[in-house]
């Protein structure tokens, strides 16, 4: 019997390792798919095929959490102008399949984070944009902001800075894309993968859950 | 005419008076006379309009001291009215009859300092907070460092400097450079 006293310590531990890795080149679980049918051998080249149409269809949800959300405005207009790119902005989350985490996150915002992320379609990517969704930035003792982002949201790639200007967004979002061609971001599987991990994580710092638990 | 602070403190009492700014002024009132005297502002002087609320935690003297302050629109001159109140009894009288915008001021106050205003109509009610379980944040005595600890995990690496002692080893016992360095 464990007599240790309970600690309301979070548990720091990485993700469970040892679950069903994703196929070769990041095509992983649909809705409903079970992996049985991920077993199925996809052919590499209509997996690349693939990857090339989503990374250069990046659509982007317009919604900012912090302070870094008006470095994005700039990449819309003309001087940076991320429409080249295959880039633009989305009002729902069931329209966009990139998030941006831009800056600090109050466990408020991350309820609404998690949400959107959730009622996004796969394939789906998450940017932590700044210091703060590394490890909390200059917030890292506020009262009321997360300090580490992938502990709830599965994060595919972050752009340091406090703020990164525009320049840095586009190098981060171009190696995003190198990361979706080679079938590296793979952070919705992970999210699949380790779901309760992610849910017991969440539950944590929202005390008022009042959302529907989805049963993937 | 007489000053408007020296009318206040003769009519209501005053604990003390400042003429920071030519276009701030501060008085302090004690806590009974806050309801008639922003009443009688509104009504007889050109101090009609509430621009905020605040509270400050003085933790030392066991106190809370709100600052209502109040704005005349056309001289654009402002007037700070604060007043002390108890720190355990936290409780003030709601003004959110004067001001229908105060109730949002002292919703936010309930939430972040636990100052009770009983008649105001949201009090209770989460307003920037959700689920919050612990002491209110923006007392002094609730210890923002030990929260994020217990609460939320830091990625392992990062690293702490003392600022004051960071500064004495890098600028000298000082703590500046002086042009002579």
């Amino acid at each position: 019997m464990d007599n240790k006293p309970k600690s309301t310590l979070p548990v720091l531990v990485e993700p469970p390792k040892g679950a069903q890795p994703h196929g070769p080149l990041g095509h992983g679980y649909f809705l409903g798919e079970t992996k049985r049918q991920q077993a199925l051998p996809m052919r590499e080249s209509l997996a690349k095929i693939k990857n090339w149409f989503r990374a250069n269809s990046l659509w982007v949800m317009a919604y900012g959490t912090g302070c870094g959300g008006i470095e994005l405005r700039p990449l819309t207009t003309a001087r940076f102008d991320f429409e080249r790119f295959g880039m633009a902005m989305r009002p729902t989350p069931r329209q966009s399949n990139v998030i941006i985490i831009s800056g600090y996150l109050a466990v408020k915002s991350l309820k609404r984070v998690i949400r959107a992320y959730e009622q996004m379609p796969s394939p789906k990517w998450v940017v932590g944009l700044g210091s703060c969704t590394i490890n909390g930035g200059m917030y890292w003792d506020s009262y009321n902001t997360i300090n580490r982002l992938d502990l709830y949201v599965p994060v595919d790639i972050y752009i340091a800075g406090c703020m990164p200007r525009p320049e840095a967004l586009l190098a981060g979002f171009g190696e995003l894309m190198k990361m979706i061609k080679r079938g590296e971001a793979n952070g919705w599987n992970h999210y699949l993968e380790n779901f309760d991990w992610y849910k017991e994580n969440q539950k944590k710092v929202i005390n008022d859950w009042n959302m529907p638990d989805y049963n993937w | 005419m007489m000053h408007i602070l020296d009318e206040i403190r003769e009519r209501f009492g005053a604990e003390w008076q400042n003429e920071q700014r030519p276009d701030l002024l501060q008085i302090g009132v004690q806590a009974k006379t806050i309801v008639p005297l922003l009443t009688w502002l509104k009504a007889h002087t050109p101090f009609v309009q509430l621009t905020h609320l605040s509270a400050v935690d003085w933790i030392e003297d066991g106190e809370f001291q709100l600052t209502y302050l109040l704005t005349d629109p056309k001289a654009h001159v402002s007037l700070m009215v604060c007043t002390r109140i108890d720190r355990e009894q936290a409780e003030a009288e709601s003004i959110h009859a004067l001001w229908p915008q105060a109730v949002t001021y002292e919703q936010e106050i309930n939430e972040m300092f636990g100052i009770h205003f009983p008649g105001s109509p949201r009090q209770g009610v989460p307003f920037i907070l959700e689920g919050w379980n612990d002491i209110p944040p923006m007392r002094r005595d609730f210890d923002t460092v030990a929260y994020m600890n217990s609460h939320h995990p830091s990625r392992p690496g990062r690293e702490h400097t003392d600022p004051r002692a960071y500064i004495g080893k890098v600028f000298g016992e000082r703590g500046y450079l002086h042009d002579d360095d």
